[in-house]
């Protein structure tokens, strides 16, 4: 064994800041692992912090007396936490992880890493207190005030710098579908960021705003969580699988059929608006269009895992992906569809459109990041997973409570829009849903207690984790294969 | 087997992460997919471009 990889197993993540460059490693495992556990921090805060926000829907006056803790105070910090606290804090930080290994090169300006982190990570506590306080720019998905806004928007520039300068000095000559679409989702959001946080909330008032509010927010949803959670899952796919994808072919279909279709869905919340009918219309059809990369993509992964099922009951990373997948095809068919006139006034302003959003964003997104967590904490850690309990807890927690939240608010929803077709008044619409928010919210709690479950067991691996014995002769950069039962 | 399948049989490896992928196809009802949605693209388009009231 090497001594610098016997340093590194007996002192953990605590390794020299310079380790890649000292050992020849493609990437910085102190670096990934400070995400990795940054990561797990926001997934348990963000969805906690959608509990409570679930909760006082039944309990009214719960943490109500306090205005930093009001209703319209903390959904924000939910939605902003998910998006940007948690998964994108775990997409950054695999990054560092795939993009170096598919280039075959160091991460471009490697010593960016950490200063990136500590702007992230301290830019996203900043940005929560602030909405917290009632700092908000008004702008769904785009709620961070602009001192956070501004090191928020330095970060994303300085992302798709080094992505695309290691992209540019990489040895492997052909790009793998996963630097295409995190290549996408940098250069896109990175745009999307600005004009959403300095243009949007100055320059147009009334429903040209809203109508460019919803191109932003779907950009957030279609050109950053979209390409970043596929770029992620297409690299643990066929790893997690142990066997090659399925298909080249299609992996490059899917890309440029989202590339082509998504920038165009964002009106379609505002049909029936006074936006113009034929720009509805296109709203509609990219939409449903849409149908054709996401049944790509959902072919594409169930093709590589056919003849490999037996990796879905043995490793965590492949669990995660598979019921990742499940949810991600329910979750934009249903996406796809409600964008229709006829889904559109029996389902708007009713809980079916949070059911369509949790279903993707976190049942498909989430739970692909979280594969990736699986994946890369054990092997750079060199340490075997704290608890496989607790990683069973927190697969079955997160399925079952997910599975009965997203039917739940699926259900309501089609219920609530039926009695308001009926003629029903809104208020009565509104408390006849009082059950399915008190399921809602015990589904979503089990989910909390499994994320909790699960991301204490990654921290706790990166700490005290048993260490995988390194074969004699092993590279200084040899990455250890944890077991999964 | 023909080349066309061999083709679709090839596998790339990528020696950095040791994923191998297919070159692949696009299953026959996938395609059928495609052109139903497109046929549906473009009379959804037409019928709906504007409000007939």
């Amino acid at each position: 064994m090497s001594t610098t990889a016997n340093a590194m197993l007996d002192h953990g993540p605590a390794a020299p800041r310079t380790y890649a460059t000292a050992t020849g490693e493609l990437f910085d495992r102190e670096l990934i692992l400070r995400y990795m556990a940054a990561a797990s921090f926001w997934l348990v805060f963000a969805p906690t912090v959608g509990a409570i926000v679930a909760l006082k829907f039944n309990f009214y006056d719960f943490l109500g007396h306090i205005s930093w803790l009001t209703w319209g105070r903390l959904r924000p910090v939910h939605v902003m936490g998910v998006v940007f606290g948690g998964f994108s804090t775990a997409v950054i930080g695999l990054t560092y992880y795939i993009v170096p290994r598919l280039c075959g090169v160091p991460m471009y300006k490697e010593r960016w890493g950490h200063h990136i982190f500590w702007m992230w990570n301290i830019g996203l506590a900043v940005g929560f207190i602030s909405l917290a306080l009632g700092y908000n720019s008004g702008i769904e998905a785009g709620e961070f005030p602009l001192w956070v806004s501004i090191p928020v928007e330095i970060v994303l520039c300085m992302l798709t710098i080094q992505v695309l300068g290691t992209v540019k000095n990489r040895t492997e000559q052909r790009l793998y579908v996963t630097l295409w679409y995190l290549t996408a989702a940098y250069i896109w959001t990175a745009l999307n960021y600005a004009f959403g946080h300095f243009i949007l909330p100055y320059s147009m008032p009334g429903v040209n705003n809203a109508a460019m509010h919803g191109l932003y927010i779907h950009y957030v949803v279609g050109l950053w969580i979209t390409p970043a959670g596929l770029g992620v899952a297409y690299y643990f796919l066929p790893l997690a699988a142990k066997r090659p994808l399925y298909s080249h072919k299609l992996s490059l279909v899917g890309f440029w059929a989202l590339a082509f279709f998504y920038p165009f869905v964002g009106t379609h919340h505002y049909i029936y608006s006074p936006i113009p009918y034929w720009t509805q219309t296109i709203a509609i059809v990219a939409s449903m269009m849409l149908i054709i990369p996401v049944w790509t993509v959902v072919a594409n992964f169930y093709g590589t895992f056919v003849g490999a099922w037996k990796q879905f009951q043995d490793s965590f990373p492949a669990k995660f992906i598979i019921i990742g997948a499940l949810y991600y095809f329910v979750g934009c068919f249903q996406g796809s569809t409600e964008a229709l006139r006829e889904m559109q006034r029996l389902t708007h302003f009713t809980d079916f459109v949070i059911g369509h959003s949790h279903l993707t964003v976190f049942g498909t997104f989430v739970i692909w990041a979280t594969a990736g967590m699986y994946w890369v904490t054990p092997r750079l850690a060199g340490r075997e997973l704290y608890s496989k309990n607790f990683a069973q807890w927190h697969y079955w927690l997160t399925v079952v409570g997910f599975s009965i939240m997203a039917f739940d608010l699926t259900i309501q929803g089609l219920m609530q829009g039926t009695m308001l077709q009926a003629g029903a008044d809104f208020v009565d619409s509104m408390s006849a849903m009082k059950p399915y928010w008190f399921v809602r919210s015990l589904a979503g709690i089990t989910m909390d207690i499994g994320a909790a479950l699960g991301f204490w067991n990654l921290y706790k691996t990166i700490k005290h984790g048993t260490l995988i014995p390194v074969p004699p002769g092993a590279p200084a950069n040899y990455l250890p294969e944890p077991k999964w039962s | 087997m023909s080349d066309k399948d061999s083709h679709s049989e090839s596998i790339t490896r990528y020696e950095g992460p040791g994923i191998e992928e297919r070159h692949g196809i696009v299953p026959t009802w996938l395609a059928i997919v495609y052109a139903a949605m497109f046929v549906w693209m473009i009379w959804y388009t037409i019928v709906f471009w504007t409000d007939k009231g």
